[in-house]
């Protein structure tokens, strides 16, 4: 494991920049943190998991899937440089593992390779989550991460890009520090965990009303930001453009808590009330795709709790969930 | 990607989010997470607001009708034309044959712009906006009574009271993050009443949810009143050391017993007593109320009543307290402070002080300004449908279809002589125009907007107009050149606010270094000042708050055997206004595509109509087709529409009868039959 302190951190990125286009946690104007360019904002490593969903480096809100214009047709072409995002939580890490997944099973999802293929993903781990809280290592998931013991930066490689990338640092870790970082990955599972789990078996066994759902429905004014800040929603709508010279199509991110997310043609909606919706949402990751994928698919960043209006982000309702039926 | 903080073009809540943007096209949006209003989060129009930005239906050229075909012009050919065509008019029908119309979408600056360029280069006070429609009884109701025409409180006094009242606003779908901010008050302990008989999200979650009848707030709120005064539950100190007036009201509301209420309004007399007991036995209580409260032909009335019940429970002037008009545009409160109102300048002082005329003259360098009040903007249709109007200049507007009775204004804009209208896409009324200017959007410019709680905040430009397009602001600075008055160039937008604080007491102290991050709330007179989150703390802004007695009236038009049914219309969550940018935004317009009534199960069962039954909807002003939603959110004999809708157009319905002292249409109430169509 290797060592870096801020100042050295900051020269391996420039390093990084030259061949790759870096993103990171910046801070902008108003304190708000995202994942930009360090062009754009005060780099701040420190703090946790940015507002924003970090896997919109690879799916962005909006994107451009083809324009065919009088006879010629052309597609977004791949970045000049590979990008390299900084930034992503243990949590972030499991979501990019998990829609790496879902984008590349069955048919390869284009638009999302043209970005992703080639990108270095590191994680930030340490003491430097919210008032220096410990992010546990990610052990994997990522071609190298950052971890905070308090004083430096402990760099570990995963994988051949990463482990070359790092291979030309020339400070080795000192044995105490690995010492911190082989303590914080022995830490337990924390109790959210435990507490989507135990939801997750409520659910797959029935043992939640259709009543709790008509509550958590009654709450949901359909903002959509559970979606839109949720790592692993992938759920897109597909929209063209037509002019008299050209049509552009475009993939936008769409959201499950909205009526036209599931409405038939003849108007009919399987999804048709808030409750319904609500129950999809939370059953969707809870339920729905531990059978397919084997796990659930919240990996508890708290972006969708944080962002939500009326409080019913899945922890806040999966808490609810337990306390009522478990 | 670049990420520019600026504000929700949508409503007055005034959220402020980033626009993501790459290579200069707008890609996505950022909530800001340290914004006091939406701290972190948006609505679903929020977290859309970049989606029409780039809409291949954007205006890009000036056009010109020709032949009666609207055709691409240049600039100059366009504006050369406008501003001949208004003064020809002027000259042979007189300065006050044209009309300005603002809008309360465009910034601060640009709103203080165009009445400038009305009142100093054309000479004329015709100049009005949007806010005629939605809150000017509200401006005209609380001036009287406070002295101030805003919301008195903050957003986050929500946070810190005990009972909140809500009447007539459907608070989750027009001002979503005021709404939540409600519902989490609510789960967290505080009380809530709600008066309005759709059984909207908020009502569903209320203590006590009152359904009285359509243009029975008088007798409510009167009614509340007297049980408060009987029950001694009023606040005689706040009474005796701030108010004026109180024996009057007292008098007025001494024949509103429970059960004259009650008859009057549909309602149970223990709710009128329950709803008087609870807001005025807390210590701290907010009213919220929006277009249910407004528009009505006794709207003013409505205000007035509304004023009156938080004065005499002396819930004013504190935390968590207040009379709250939540203002629909996001600029709309803007609009009105910058004067875009045919009596008032900026900081709404009036025309017709020959010591305000004089100030602006000054500033303006101009001789002289036009003393008489100009036509409030639904006069102005009046007289344009009776030929006492020649031109209207319509600045990101679309009265067609959100005007009442949509034959009369298809009538107004038709007989004008020349109708100019500045927008970002070809409205349905701009397709009338005689010239049509294409404006920037809120993402390609900068200025100020001030929102709902008078909190004046920074627009960042994120990206190029398209086209051609040009800013509100350089088309009407361009106009006022070509018109031959040089007092219209600015080197920036930061320049106009200035000259914008030196005339306007409210906003003196405002400029844009200290608008940085979120804003900061007007009344600011100097620039050390802080600004002013709470009005009337100690004294009411016009000294002793006025107790204004009101009688009652009914809506100007009652259901009879042809027209059985009242007709409310009102706003859906997905859609702003008249769609322009709403339906050009893929999830938006998917999630409400078309226009629809609801109708209760009782009335629809009666008419044999099930649910999404194509239906014919008539009124005294005309029919439309539209959609049953068969639905308990409406009360029997009441049915509901919005008005987003050019197809199955409400407004088509609705009737163009004022307040006769705002000027305010009777939107809320008409009288409609339903026709099942095969």
């Amino acid at each position: 494991m290797k060592q870096l302190t801020p100042h050295e951190l900051e020269q391996f990125l420039s390093h990084l920049a030259v061949r790759y286009e870096l993103r990171l946690p910046i801070l902008l104007a108003d304190g708000t943190r995202t994942i930009g360019s360090p062009d754009d904002g005060s780099v701040v490593l420190h703090g946790g998991a940015v507002p924003g969903k970090p896997t919109a480096a690879f799916f962005p809100q909006q994107d451009t899937i083809f324009t065919a214009s009088q006879g010629t047709f052309s597609q977004t072409l791949p970045p000049v440089k590979p990008l390299c995002i900084l930034g992503f939580t243990p949590a972030d890490l499991h979501c990019l593992r998990f829609i790496d997944r879902f984008f590349g099973d069955g048919m390869r999802d284009d638009l999302y390779f043209r970005l992703r293929q080639g990108a270095v993903v590191a994680g930030i781990t340490g003491y430097c989550g919210v008032r220096g809280a410990l992010l546990p290592p990610a052990g994997g998931n990522c071609d190298f991460e950052l971890f905070w013991s308090g004083e430096n930066w402990l760099v570990r490689a995963y994988g051949a890009t990463g482990a070359e990338l790092v291979a030309e640092l020339p400070n080795q870790a000192t044995p105490k520090e690995e010492e911190l970082f082989t303590q914080a990955l022995a830490t337990a599972p924390d109790s959210g965990a435990i507490l989507l789990q135990t939801a997750s078996q409520l659910l797959r066994t029935n043992r939640v009303p259709d009543s709790f759902w008509e509550e958590i429905g009654e709450r949901c004014i359909a903002c959509t930001g559970c979606n839109v800040t949720c790592p692993t929603c992938t759920c897109f709508g597909v929209l063209d453009w037509r002019s008299a010279t050209k049509v552009e199509r475009s993939r936008t991110w769409d959201s499950c808590q909205l009526d036209g997310f599931m409405r038939e043609a003849s108007g009919h909606n399987p999804l048709g009330s808030a409750a319904l919706r609500s129950r999809r949402r939370i059953h969707h990751k809870l339920a729905a795709d531990p059978l397919k994928w084997g796990e659930i698919s919240c990996f508890r960043c708290g972006r969708c709790d944080a962002t939500c209006p009326t409080g019913i982000g899945i922890m806040a309702v999966a808490q609810e969930l337990v306390a009522r039926f478990g | 990607m670049k990420r520019t903080l600026t504000v929700c073009p949508y409503c007055g809540t005034g959220c402020m989010f980033y626009l993501v943007s790459d290579n200069g096209r707008l890609v996505g949006v950022e909530p800001s997470s340290s914004h006091p209003v939406s701290r972190g989060g948006l609505c679903v129009k929020g977290w859309n607001a970049f989606a029409f930005v780039h809409h291949p239906e954007r205006l890009t050229t000036p056009l010109i009708r020709k032949n009666g075909t609207l055709e691409p012009a240049s600039w100059d050919e366009a504006l050369d034309l406008v501003v001949a065509r208004l003064t020809q008019i002027q000259r042979q029908h007189g300065a006050d044959s044209v009309m300005f119309a603002s809008s309360a979408k465009a910034t601060n600056e640009e709103n203080y712009l165009l009445m400038k360029l009305a009142r100093a280069v054309f000479q004329t006070n015709n100049i009005d906006h949007c806010a005629r429609l939605c809150h000017s009884s509200t401006v005209t109701g609380l001036a009287e009574t406070f002295g101030s025409g805003a919301m008195t409180n903050t957003i986050s006094c929500i946070d810190e009271t005990d009972v909140i009242f809500v009447i007539g606003s459907n608070t989750t779908e027009q001002h979503p993050l005021i709404g939540s901010r409600i519902m989490n008050a609510v789960r967290s302990g505080t009380r809530l009443i709600v008066a309005d008989n759709r059984r909207i999200r908020l009502a569903r979650q209320a203590d006590l949810h009152l359904r009285h009848t359509n243009g029975s707030d008088v007798p409510l709120l009167c009614g509340m009143m007297h049980v408060i005064i009987a029950e001694g539950l009023a606040d005689t100190k706040f009474i005796t050391t701030r108010t004026e007036n109180y024996a009057a009201l007292a008098e007025s509301v001494a024949d509103w017993t429970p059960e004259r209420s009650a008859a009057e309004t549909g309602l149970e007399a223990a709710d009128i007593i329950a709803a008087a007991r609870l807001y005025a036995g807390a210590e701290r209580a907010m009213i919220f109320y929006s277009m249910g409260i407004t528009q009505h032909s006794h709207g003013v009335d409505n205000v007035r009543c509304v004023a009156s019940l938080a004065m005499l429970t002396g819930n004013i002037g504190r935390p968590g307290t207040g009379v709250n008009p939540l203002r629909g545009q996001n600029n709309v409160q803007g609009g009105c402070d910058m004067g875009a109102l045919p009596d008032l300048y900026s900081g709404y002082q009036k025309v017709s002080d020959p010591e305000n005329r004089q100030k602006f003259a000054t500033a303006w360098r101009v001789p002289a300004l036009p003393a008489s009040p100009g036509l409030p903007l639904t006069r102005a249709m009046d007289a344009a449908s009776e030929g006492k109007l020649f031109a209207l200049f319509v600045m990101g507007e679309n009265p067609l279809i959100s005007d009442p009775d949509q034959h009369h204004a298809r009538r107004a804009l038709e007989n004008l002589e020349l109708l100019v209208v500045q927008d970002i896409f070809l409205t349905e009324t701009a397709a009338l125009a005689h010239v049509v200017l294409p404006a920037a959007c809120y993402a390609e410019k900068e200025g100020t907007f001030t929102n709902t709680e008078r909190r004046v905040q920074h627009l960042c430009k994120a990206v190029e107009p398209p086209g051609e397009a040009k800013t509100d602001g350089e088309i009407i600075c361009a106009m006022a050149k070509k018109a031959g008055y040089d007092g219209m160039s600015y080197a920036s937008q930061s320049e106009v606010m200035a000259e914008i604080a030196s005339l306007t007491p409210s906003y003196g102290g405002i400029s844009y270094d200290r608008l940085a991050p979120h804003g900061m709330p007007w009344p600011c007179p100097t620039p050390e000042h802080p600004g002013t989150p709470i009005l009337h703390h100690e004294q009411f802004t016009r000294g002793r708050g006025h107790f204004s007695p009101v009688s009652h009236s009914l809506p100007r038009e009652q259901t009879d055997a042809d027209y059985p049914l009242v007709l409310t219309t009102g706003r859906t969550y997905f859609h702003w206004h008249t769609g322009t940018m709403t339906r050009r935004t893929h999830l938006l317009d998917r999630e409400e595509p078309t226009s629809f009534l609801e109708l209760h199960p009782d009335d629809a069962a009666r008419l044999s109509i099930r649910h999404r039954d194509r239906l014919l909807v008539t009124s005294r002003r005309g029919s439309i087709q539209t959609e049953a939603r068969v639905t308990t959110m409406v009360i029997p004999g009441v049915v509901f529409m919005p008005f987003h809708f050019a197809e199955g157009a409400a407004n088509c319905l609705t009737n163009n009868v004022l307040d006769p002292e705002s000027s305010i249409p009777e939107f809320k109430v008409c009288a409609v039959r339903l026709e099942k169509l095969p």
